[in-house]
């Protein structure tokens, strides 16, 4: 998802409109990983709550985690990656950090 | 049980005495995990967790496999580097993750086992499906289900294997998060 607009909704909108700017810069991804038990919709509906991406682009990242197996969620600094991936623990998804 | 309504900032979930019953112990069995032995410092007090996680004992059995679901490797390649996030990271989770299935099970046993439908405030709907959610990960673990068609041949089981029970019981919580999600 790197390279990606930025999002269109207000909420979330400020920390993740600046990321493909540092991402150039620091490179670290946040990874989120398929698994058989976390509802579409409840994936979904993480990242349009967590990341304020509007539904579309929601639905979008949930159906590459639910197809390829993975998604690039966000970019950002690696500070920045390791606050989104103790979120999407948070809400019991299977997250990990790397190298965009 | 087919009734969800939401009416301003509450939803109104009816169960029976029984599924409210059954809500309860399965929250409370998840919260278990994640609470500690007797040693553990009171649940409100975050600060002394912090220093218990920062002298570097760790309260999670991760020999369990829930556990490790839970808490994943945030850095697959390298186990330090896990390792370090988890200290960081694992003790706030941790209280997050109680703290969020204290509010729902307090709007359990307000029912009074079933006899009141559930109130579930609205601003509290993701400690609602971060609580489900979580039950529901730790059942799939104890069911072994690591692939889609894992599910597919839990789903096929007779009726009197235990496990079809359980597998029933997580498709059940899968329908609560369905129906929560669509009035949030």
């Amino acid at each position: 998802m790197a390279g990606e607009s930025a999002p269109e909704q207000p909420g979330g909108a400020t920390a993740v409109s600046e990321r493909p700017a540092e991402s150039a810069l620091t490179g670290w991804v946040t990874i989120v990983w398929d698994d058989p038990v976390n509802l579409m919709s409840y994936v979904t509906h993480v990242f349009s709550a967590y990341f304020g991406y509007p539904e579309e682009k929601a639905t979008d990242l949930m159906l590459q985690v639910h197809n390829n197996g993975k998604a690039v969620v966000s970019n950002g600094s690696h500070e920045q990656m390791e606050t989104d991936v103790d979120a999407m623990h948070g809400y019991g998804l299977w997250a990990t950090l790397g190298r965009g | 049980m087919r009734d969800f309504k939401r009416s301003g900032p509450m939803i109104q979930m009816r169960l029976t005495d029984y599924e409210a019953t059954l809500l309860e112990s399965l929250v409370e069995q998840f919260t278990g995990l994640l609470e500690a032995d007797e040693q553990e410092p009171e649940a409100g007090d975050s600060f002394a967790r912090w220093q218990a996680e920062l002298s570097g004992s760790d309260p999670l059995d991760h020999t369990d496999p829930v556990i490790n679901r839970l808490f994943p490797d945030a850095y697959p390649q390298d186990p330090a580097a896990s390792g370090e996030f988890r200290r960081l990271t694992q003790a706030r989770q941790r209280s997050n993750r109680l703290g969020e299935a204290e509010a729902v099970l307090s709007a359990l046993r307000d029912t009074d086992g079933g006899k009141r439908p559930v109130q579930v405030r609205v601003i509290e709907l993701d400690s609602w499906l971060k609580t489900l959610s979580g039950v529901r990960l730790s059942l799939a673990v104890r069911l072994g289900i690591s692939t889609p068609d894992d599910a597919e041949e839990l789903d096929a089981l007779p009726e009197d294997d235990p496990r079809a029970y359980v597998y029933r019981v997580y498709e059940w919580i899968a329908y609560l998060v369905e129906n929560l999600l669509g009035l949030r």
